[in-house]
């Protein structure tokens, strides 16, 4: 009698179809119903591998620690996108720049004969570019609010009986800090009064956070919130964000603070 | 109240919701570690699996068909991240020479007395022999008789999971078990089997 081999025994157990004639085989020989028992009795021991448990709150600390970088990776979409719209628009300008000088050294006459009056090569580059600045300052304004918002729902909606664990959130507020000044000002330098505003009512609240070490206790959550509530900045953020965001605003009965933007 | 389904919920996360994608994660990072420990073997591995998986999710929602089960979608992702850290660490081990612990407590299994076996087989260790057993299967065989064994993915689909033909897959489950029989028959008594 032909023994099955060890593939067969496998695809057997497994239900392949490779061994049809296995069930009758085992039935009848001793040495191979032998070899298969062992084999279960190995596949047996293998389903005891244990899997460590985890909690019901495990989905919520995967989203905890993934929201981070879900808005980084964001933030690097917006950067890559920014590199290729700058490069685009200094191509732009090079071009006009290119296109300025050629008509002046090649065809002065042309343009003496039609009396044409002079133009001023770099008026219009230095208008496209001061509105690409500007574009430019919306969508990284766009994308920090984001993160602003993310970091205001997360203190906003913390139950101010317990202590709240902020360390990953204190180290990036000190973050936001940082560019949160580079924005204000640079919006003030051009006349953005509403984002610089804005800007301006954040920046104390995310102070406040980043040196807030690695937990806030109860009374540190109350007075953020109160903080957060009293300027309406929650809202605020949400508004000015889908704005510069070219979104529509929420459709929300205005809250308090609103009158201000 | 009826739950949503989830293909409700990645429409919404499609949409740029991100509630709705929180409410993906929560709902498959159970079943997605699952599959991760099992693979990787390792804890702290898996919750990065778990990580990578959504963050995967995330970025290729827009190409989520609709036909597809989201659960199976992510599942494979889950298989795919687990695979791409098994074989960098398969080149790391290389280079490192390994875990010399594994590979001491799995040769040792085969080297015991039957006393020692029955000492064993009443021991809490046994979970250790089988982890340890598992370490000593390369990146490709472990996926293989993951997605076989514990998974009970047709050998197809493990085949072009893994990029070999259907034949290369079946001999990558039967090197495999083979490898873990010979770790831990010397520990395992025959177990009548009526499969």
């Amino acid at each position: 009698m032909q023994h099955l081999t060890e593939e067969q025994l496998v695809s057997h157990y497994y239900h392949d179809g490779d061994a049809p004639f296995a069930p009758q085989h085992l039935a009848a020989c001793d040495e191979c119903r032998a070899q298969f028992d062992t084999l279960c009795g190995v596949l047996t021991l293998v389903d005891q591998l244990p899997i460590p448990e985890r909690g019901d709150a495990y989905g919520d600390e995967v989203w905890t620690r993934l929201r981070w970088k879900l808005g980084s990776n964001r933030r690097r979409s917006v950067y890559g996108w920014m590199s290729i719209a700058a490069a685009l628009v200094v191509a732009f300008i090079g071009g006009i720049l290119w296109h300025a000088r050629t008509q002046q050294t090649v065809t002065p006459q042309t343009v003496a004969a039609h009396n044409t009056p002079p133009v001023a090569p770099a008026a219009q580059p230095a208008a496209i570019a001061s509105a690409s600045k500007d574009r430019l300052l919306l969508v990284v304004v766009s994308d920090h609010l984001d993160s602003s918002e993310r970091m205001l729902l997360e203190i906003s909606n913390a139950d101010a009986k317990h202590p709240l664990d902020v360390a990953s959130e204190s180290k990036r507020a000190g973050e936001l800090v940082a560019s949160n000044r580079i924005y204000r000002q640079t919006a003030t330098r051009r006349g953005e009064t509403r984002i610089a505003s804005l800007l301006s009512d954040l920046e104390p609240v995310l102070v406040e956070l980043s040196h807030a070490g690695s937990t806030l206790s109860p009374d540190e959550i109350a007075a953020l919130q109160k903080r957060i509530d009293s300027k309406g900045l929650l809202f605020k953020v949400r508004v000015v964000s889908a704005q510069v965001g070219g979104h529509e605003a929420p459709a929300t009965v205005p809250q308090k603070g609103m009158d201000s933007l | 109240m009826e739950m949503t389904t989830d293909l409700a919920v990645v429409s919404r996360a499609r949409s740029g919701d991100a509630d709705a994608f929180r409410q993906l994660v929560e709902r498959h990072s159970k079943p997605m570690f699952r599959v991760a420990y099992r693979m990787t073997g390792n804890e702290h591995d898996a919750d990065d699996v778990v990580q990578e998986t959504f963050l995967r999710a995330y970025k290729q929602l827009r190409h989520f068909e609709e036909r597809a089960n989201f659960g199976t979608w992510l599942h494979r992702i889950a298989v795919n991240c687990s695979l791409d850290l098994l074989r960098a660490r398969g080149r790391a081990d290389k280079h490192y020479g390994g875990d010399p612990e594994s590979a001491e407590l799995a040769g040792a299994a085969a080297a015991r007395t039957d006393a020692q076996q029955d000492r064993l087989l009443m021991s809490a260790d046994m979970q250790k022999h089988v982890a340890a057993a598992m370490e000593l299967l390369s990146s490709n065989e472990r996926t293989a008789f993951v997605l076989r064994h514990f998974e009970g993915m047709p050998v197809e689909e493990i085949g072009k999971t893994l990029g070999i033909q259907v034949n290369a897959a079946k001999h990558t489950i039967f090197r495999a078990v083979r490898k873990l029989r010979e770790a831990l028959e010397p520990i395992v008594r025959s177990t009548p089997c009526n499969t």
